[in-house]
């Protein structure tokens, strides 16, 4: 469950104004030089751009003391939604501070005051041709293979997502010729797959995000699939933790990494070729600390004493625990020849790569200048190649990794897996550089 | 107040025009801080979380921007408030002629001298920082129970900073060496050492070299009243075991690697008599990392993550008076020493270990321990709490606080203003090996509650009266004129001194005084 609008209410009066959310967990710090949480302060340094001041900004709203304004709505924005303050703060505390800036983020949707216009076009570009990208949904499907046999029957469909479909396609071609060498039948659904979303409803217009909620539902329950896969971090955190919120679904929800690690483990796929690169992988948000879904809770509120209550049973508390962390590690361990070594900031505390919740087209430097305080990071690891599992994580690690200089290659993990499995990766690179 | 447009670009010539803001939204911002709404009560003002509106917030990045910042506050005579990290409402301007000087730009470890045993910092580095850091040498920091986020340089120069680990590191008062300050006339002012005119260095804040350590900080601290600490040289001490630190899981469920000589005891001492007596013996022999009282509602939290889970440790909440003892060691030799001595401690004093026996906490809580993170957990009843006393004395003195004070709390908890401990809710420590002691009446309200908070302000204020009555000492947040109108008169007149200290440094008034003391109203 979501923080209702009463706990809302609550929790914006309770900031310590500590400033834990600004700093990965206390007991994980490694070092002075990547102590840090949170993007949007690190860059803009007042602490409005925190997790906590952005606590206070609601309140600030609630009780009058500010009005909506071009100020607010630039601070409130310019905030990835990575959710890493929200991991600090629940070590201990109640509060819930991405589920506060995502309130905060609809109520000034309500009041007309958000989107940016920037995140407003491409709101805009997907209601006209159901992506972002103001492409032509007709040539969604363009960067299939011939290779690649679709089967309408099959129980398993890959969900490619607008990212992978149109500007990231070596992932999406990956994953088809992956899914293919495991020998699993899958379909895509064509000219029928849709937008997930993700980027609409983080900028907090909830009525649009909801029709493409419903649009893709409808069509995937109609076609009595089991397991819908996606290569698309944002998508499958989509899919699995907010559409359930809104509609509920009878499906499978798998990324691509916790699939293709099945199929590693059940010998479906044979890694057979040595890669001998030494890799850091990076943690998507929406794959990580963001990918755990609210549990339901039905519980009572039991007042102990004056002041003091408690939830009988314990209200669930997302802590970022439960993201997909084990997956994409397990599969780079498996690779021969690849030597992995984790950065600093890892897993529920892994840096944010600076792309998400409309960063990357409202804000562009923010968004590099985050990119390359995650590229140092993983410089820092004496790593070659950097490697992560989402399309936005993909584009704005490239151009971090372009406009500092930094000797890193970077890949998706599927494209790994595909080399390793004795495929010919290169292609991939040919195949997004003519489409780009 | 808006600040008039030519004095913004004279603030944008010198910290860049980035980082000056006078804008609604940023300047609302920084006048919230938790406490701040019991803090307006106290002062007659309503029960919110906010203070005046500072004009602009300023990000200097340097000690020569602080300075011409503050040369500028006194050619206009606006009033400046610093800030590092910015907990609590010390960190607030009191009127609505201040600015906010927001010194998170400045965040450089400037120096670890592991020989000598200090680090020289600057205002943003925080207690966790530095501490991973200075581990890289075996070394460690005091931290204060405020939490490893917190600036070192703000605790050490500003503030008071009794942590948990004070028996072995003491606290930030104590800890400070040489300092940067700049004064309030924009002058700036190096203590210890490091004011030499030759060969400076921070090695020792007493000198050679100007040493003005009390009038800097006193007891507690001006909260900036007195001008802005740019640089700090702070003690550093023996990481107490091995610096290894492995944590596995995910938060906040985190498995950590106990290092081979760490040790946890927890006694119940019966009384406060009896307390007293095992407090001092136990610290005689100087072999603690912690060595603190808790009440059993404070023990109970120091050890969960939750409200709930604090339900299911009911072994440790019925210890009637619980010390809480830890002992660290590097080598195998030392920790067989401090274990014999506890031993030995034990027989003696006739007290028992419940850990291992009667309980067991979770792992984490010997990381935490050292990561000086356990009083975080004092805010998982009800969201909010504070300090009412602060002593600094006798262990004698602050039991004889803490028991004086039990039926004063009693009544505001009958009243359902705060929360029940049953009057004994107190965190104490020993300082450096029992050499003193702190007390602190942790005390719980619910921020959102406006009779809680009222409830909080007028239990705070009984307490300072209470205290002044039973001659109880000071407690560590007597700040402001009225305050210390309050307090000065019985305790030889201190406020006149203090006075003509702010007086002498400060004769226009610059650095906003609302949490330190005012030359103005003489009494």
């Amino acid at each position: 469950m979501r923080v209702d609008e009463l706990e809302y209410q609550k929790m914006i009066q309770r900031c310590l104004r500590c400033s834990i959310c600004k700093w990965i967990p206390q007991v994980q710090i490694k070092s002075q030089k990547y102590a840090t949480a949170c993007p949007s302060i690190d860059i803009y340094n007042y602490h409005p751009y925190s997790g906590g001041g952005r606590i206070i900004l609601a309140l600030l709203l609630e009780t009058g003391r500010i009005e909506p304004s071009e100020e607010l709505r630039e601070i409130v924005y310019k905030c990835t939604e990575c959710g890493s303050c929200a991991v600090s703060c629940k070590f201990l505390n109640t509060l819930e501070p991405l589920e506060i800036i995502m309130k905060l983020r609809e109520k000034l949707v309500e009041l007309g005051c958000g989107p940016m216009p920037k995140q407003q076009e491409y709101i805009e570009a997907a209601n006209k041709v159901n992506n972002p990208y103001n492409e032509p949904h007709e040539k969604r499907l363009a960067w299939l293979p011939k290779d690649i046999q679709l089967d309408p029957d099959a129980k398993v469909l890959y969900f490619v997502g607008c990212t992978s479909s149109y500007r990231r396609q070596e992932m999406a071609i990956a994953a088809a010729h992956i899914l293919k060498a495991a020998g699993i039948p899958f379909n895509i659904l064509q000219d029928e797959e849709f937008c997930c979303g993700s980027p609409i409803l983080r900028t907090g217009d909830v009525k649009t995000f909801k029709k493409f909620l419903n649009k893709n539902l409808d069509v995937i329950e109609s076609k009595g699939i089991d397991t819908v896969i996606f290569s698309c971090a944002g998508c499958y955190d989509t899919f699995k933790v907010d559409y359930p919120l809104y509609r509920e679904y009878n499906f499978r929800v798998l990324h691509t990494v916790e699939f293709f690690d099945e199929l590693l483990e059940t010998g479906k796929l044979k890694l057979i070729k040595e890669i001998p690169i030494t890799v850091t992988y990076h943690d998507p948000c929406h794959l990580g600390r963001n990918a755990e879904r609210y549990d339901d809770w039905d519980g009572d509120i039991v007042d102990l004493m004056p002041l003091v209550s408690i939830n009988i049973p314990p209200k669930p508390k997302r802590t970022g625990s439960n993201g997909i962390y084990e997956p994409p590690r397990n599969i780079l361990k498996k690779i021969p020849g690849l030597k992995f070594v984790e950065m600093e900031r890892i897993k529920e505390y892994a840096y944010c790569c600076g792309a998400g919740a409309g960063v990357k087209s409202a804000f562009p430097e923010f968004a590099l200048q985050t990119a390359k305080i995650r590229i140092e990071e993983a410089e820092d690891t004496g790593a070659d190649t950097l490697v992560s599992a989402c399309p936005f994580c993909s584009t704005n690690l490239q151009d971090g990794i372009k406009e500092s200089g930094a000797n890193l290659k970077y890949y998706d993990i599927s494209e790994l897996l595909l080399m390793s499995l004795g495929l010919e990766p290169e292609k991939l690179k040919e195949i997004t550089e003519e489409a780009g | 107040m808006v600040l008039e447009k030519e004095i913004l670009k004279e603030f944008q010539g010198i910290v860049g025009s980035e980082n000056v803001n006078d804008g609604e939204v940023i300047t609302n911002t920084y006048s919230y801080n938790w406490c701040m709404e019991y803090v307006n009560y106290m002062e007659g003002k309503e029960p919110i979380p906010f203070s005046p509106i500072p004009k602009a917030v300023l990000l200097p990045s340097s000690t020569e921007e602080v300075q011409e910042v503050v040369k500028l506050c006194n050619k206009y005579r606006i009033q400046f408030k610093a800030q590092s990290t910015g907990l609590g409402p010390w960190n607030q301007p009191s009127t609505e002629n201040s600015i906010i000087l927001d010194l998170r730009r400045m965040d450089k470890i400037i120096k670890i001298d592991n020989k000598n045993l200090y680090a020289v910092v600057e205002p943003y580095v925080s207690g966790a920082q530095l501490q991973v850091e200075a581990m890289k040498y075996d070394l460690t920091v005091h931290m204060p129970g405020a939490g490893p986020q917190v600036s070192p340089l703000a605790s050490a120069t500003s503030m008071n900073g009794p942590g948990f680990t004070s028996p072995h590191t003491g606290h930030s008062a104590r800890n400070v060496l040489g300092v940067e300050w700049i004064l309030p006339d924009g002058e700036v002012l190096r203590l210890g050492s490091a004011g030499l005119k030759n060969n400076s260095d921070w090695y020792n804040g007493d000198g050679p070299g100007p040493s003005l350590r009390g009038i800097m900080r006193g007891w507690a601290g001006a909260k900036s009243g007195i001008g802005v600490f740019t640089k700090v040289a702070i003690k550093l001490f023996p990481y107490p075991c091995n610096t290894e630190f492995k944590l596995q899981g995910y938060s906040p469920n985190y498995n950590f690697d106990i290092p081979d000589f760490m040790r946890l005891y927890v006694m119940d001492c019966g009384s406060y008599k009896y307390l007293k007596k095992a407090m001092l013996r136990i610290e005689e022999e100087e072999i603690s990392f912690m060595c603190s009282h808790l009440s059993g509602y404070g023990l109970t939290a120091i050890f969960s993550y939750s409200i709930e889970s604090m339900m299911d440790k009911m072994a440790i909440a019925s210890l009637k008076t619980p010390l809480v003892v830890l002992i660290a060691a590097r080598t195998k030799h030392e920790f067989n020493y401090k274990q014999k001595v506890m031993e030995m401690l034990l027989d003696e004093l006739k007290l028992h270990n419940i850990i291992g026996t009667k309980y067991t906490p979770n792992s984490i809580f010997y990381a935490e321990a050292l990561r000086s993170n356990l009083g975080l957990h004092g805010f998982i009843v009800t969201g909010g709490f504070q300090s009412a006393k602060g002593q600094c004395d006798t262990v004698k003195t602050c039991l004889r606080t803490t028991k004086k004070s039990i039926p004063l709390k009693k009544k505001y908890i009958k009243k359902g203003v705060i929360g029940n401990d049953f009057g004994e809710g107190v965190w104490m420590t020993s300082y450096e090996s029992g050499h003193y002691f702190h007390v602190e009446s942790i005390t719980l309200f619910d921020q959102t509650d406006e009779e809680s908070v009222k409830g909080m302000g007028e239990f705070m204020e009984d307490n300072y009266q209470f205290d002044l009555v039973k001659h109880l000492g000071a407690p560590f947040f007597v700040e402001g004129d009225r305050m210390h109108n309050m307090f000065g008169p019985y305790m030889m007149n201190y406020h006149k001194w203090l006075r003509k200290i702010k007086k002498a440094f400060d004769p226009n008034e610059i650095a906003d005084s609302g949490f330190y003391i005012s030359a103005k109203s003489e009494n």
